[in-house]
């Protein structure tokens, strides 16, 4: 088996059945992350991001949603078959999560200490004394000053930034292989933002966990990420290394995010930022052929009515592109 | 460390002294703190402060009238009832016997309504559909008639009558609950909690419960004076507290024949339980105004 792969993603289909039709959030979508590797998850609001790292975590709520199809192999283990109690030992122990609201994602009647030793208790068999000091050391890890103090304090008391660092520890406290992190920085502001994504570049190397990081900002991923994947209406459609991706993105949604970015700097020729036109498709009337042809503009005859398959370019640069076959 | 400082302090002290700190302040809510603990002090010191043994008849001083009108003694500070016994130390003693009631229906309430209603609100379909409209069919009854068939079911008694104040006192409870739960669950640290592997069982009690306690407290003590008055109709109407405990219903039911001849025989009992039951209703108007998040400026 596919043992050197810390998690496989095979052919993940997640739909969620709601009244009007099939919604299909993630459709038939594959990746590995390496240990140690970061692998970047981009793509617009609702291309079915949250969704793919709720499945591997398994918190789609069922129904209205379910797994149709795939594989989900974390250490060459299947969670998608996993009962419910081996999936909480698998949950916050060797898998944990990083939320994107750092307000509303801690309980507001505990202390941060608390909440941190709750996950520790859940899943080791420690004494008070040790659960504490593990607490203090999470706590230092994340570089949150005075943790002895800082441990009964509650959510209310902190500001959003130590808060997110809070959940960091959160997801640190069992030494998880692999770390889900969902927009960690999207509800801080840029400072805070920087040093979040610092602490977590750091964190990486410290503790040598691989991390899935998911966010619509492609300059956090270029700073955070090794290997970067492109998603649009639940599909990938482009994955390659970071420095392949955006050396020579072949694309031409990625080519289109790419160039939509603002750029400061004077005696700049082009005045307006480019766009992509039109809007990303409703899932529940995806346009036949590629996804991406209606607003493409390179589309031709053949993408209106015939769905490109993945197309491998070498060292792991995969497009879904009728132009590149 | 300080202690003192860690409850005034505004800045590092619990959420929970700033509640207390609104409760403080808001007079209705004082007033009823006090009454309440008023009425606690006396049924707990009962035997210290009543005058007489509450049960003891006497035959020389039937139906005494209060002091202060003609033919009052000091002996009987609010009079004697028709067999002599002192109206005082009934009503001091009457205070535990309300005050017993009133926690142990509201407890038995509290315990099956928010365990029932969490789940409802927890796992919703089907388990949320039969716990509710049971929950429907207990509230269709007219509240007095429901608790007077369980009665009826159990036998006359004080036990029998707090078991049927408690049980027709679940709907209520589960009903806040449920919705409070619903609300929570939709919460981000839910999720959360999921994420970092705590069973359902871990999410409701320890996520969610805590979460919920607010409205709960606030329905508790209005329900507690509500428990106490019904307490005291069951008693009026025999089904309650048995002689001769002395029981602030029981001792209504037993002075109205004679409300004409010895008016006092009915009326203390009945001041007793209005300011029981005011003093637990303003507590909780001001529970709700210090704890409820919607009315916090």
């Amino acid at each position: 088996m596919s043992a050197e792969h810390l998690l496989e993603v095979r052919n993940l289909k997640t739909y969620f059945d709601v009244r009007g039709g099939v919604l299909k959030a993630v459709d038939d979508v594959s990746f590995t992350i390496e240990a140690g590797e970061t692998l970047g998850l981009v793509g617009e609001s609702g291309c079915g991001k949250t969704v793919t790292a709720n499945s591997i975590m398994r918190l789609v709520p069922i129904p209205p949603g379910r797994i149709a199809g795939g594989e989900i192999l974390f250490e060459g283990v299947d969670v998608l078959k996993l009962t419910a109690s081996e999936m909480r030992k698998v949950r916050g122990n060797k898998i944990s999560m990083i939320f994107q609201e750092p307000m509303t994602s801690l309980n507001p009647v505990f202390t941060v200490g608390d909440q941190v030793a709750e996950v520790i208790s859940l899943h080791k068999k420690l004494s008070q004394r040790e659960i504490r000091d593990r607490v203090i050391e999470a706590f230092r890890l994340v570089r949150i000053p005075a943790p002895e103090s800082r441990i009964n304090e509650y959510p209310h008391q902190m500001s959003g930034g130590m808060r997110q660092r809070v959940i960091i520890a959160m997801a640190l406290a069992c030494n998880p292989k692999l770390m889900i992190a969902d927009e960690p920085s999207t509800a801080l502001d840029v400072t805070i933002q920087a040093q979040i994504l610092d602490l977590m570049n750091n964190l990486k190397e410290e503790t040598g966990a691989s991390i899935l990081f998911i966010t619509h900002d492609l300059g956090v991923i270029a700073e955070m990420a090794q290997r970067v994947a492109v998603m649009y209406a639940g599909k990938i459609m482009e994955a390659a290394d970071a420095d392949t991706l955006f050396g020579e993105p072949k694309h031409p949604y990625t080519i289109g995010l790419m160039t939509s970015i603002p750029v400061l700097g004077i005696g700049k020729k082009e005045k307006r930022l480019s766009t992509i036109p039109g809007v990303v498709p409703s899932l529940f009337k995806l346009p036949p052929g590629c996804l991406f042809n209606e607003r493409c503009s390179v589309a031709h005859k053949e993408c209106g009515h015939l769905e490109p398959p993945m197309i491998d370019l070498g060292h792991g640069h995969i497009v879904r592109c009728h132009n590149h076959a | 460390m300080n202690f003192w400082a860690r409850i005034t302090n505004p800045e590092d002290r619990h959420p929970f002294f700033d509640q207390i700190e609104k409760l403080f302040k808001n007079r209705t809510g004082v007033a009823g703190l006090i009454i309440i603990t008023l009425f606690v002090l006396t049924s707990i010191l009962a035997p210290a402060i009543s005058p007489h043994d509450p049960i003891e008849n006497s035959l020389y001083d039937q139906l005494k009238p209060p002091v202060w009108k003609e033919g009052g003694s000091t002996k009987n500070l609010l009079g004697t009832d028709d067999l002599g016994r002192d109206m005082l130390s009934r009503l001091i003693y009457g205070a535990r016997v309300s005050l017993t009631l009133g926690i142990v229906s509201v407890g038995i309430a509290l315990l099956f309504g928010s365990m029932l209603g969490a789940l409802a609100g927890y796992y919703k379909g089907w388990p949320d559909n039969v716990i509710m409209r049971i929950m429907d069919i207990i509230l269709a009854f007219p509240y007095i008639l429901l608790a007077i068939v369980i009665v009826a079911y159990l036998g006359p008694g004080l036990r029998n009558a707090m078991i049927a104040i408690g049980i027709i006192n679940i709907p209520r409870f589960a009903r806040i609950i449920r919705a409070s739960a619903i609300e929570e669950y939709e919460k981000d640290y839910v999720t959360a909690a999921r994420a970092v592997g705590a069973s359902n069982r871990r999410i409701i009690f320890n996520a969610i419960f805590p979460n919920c306690l607010s409205p709960i407290i606030v329905q508790a003590s209005l329900g507690f004076g509500e428990a106490i008055l019904s307490g005291a109709g069951l008693s009026f109407l025999g089904l309650g507290a048995q002689p001769p405990l002395s029981e602030w219903g029981a001792m209504i039911a037993e002075g109205r024949s004679m409300i004409l001849r010895a008016w006092w025989v009915m009326t203390f009992p009945g001041i007793a339980i209005l300011f029981a039951v005011l003093g637990f209703n303003l507590l909780g108007d001001g529970l709700r105004d210090a704890l409820d998040p919607r009315l916090r400026d």
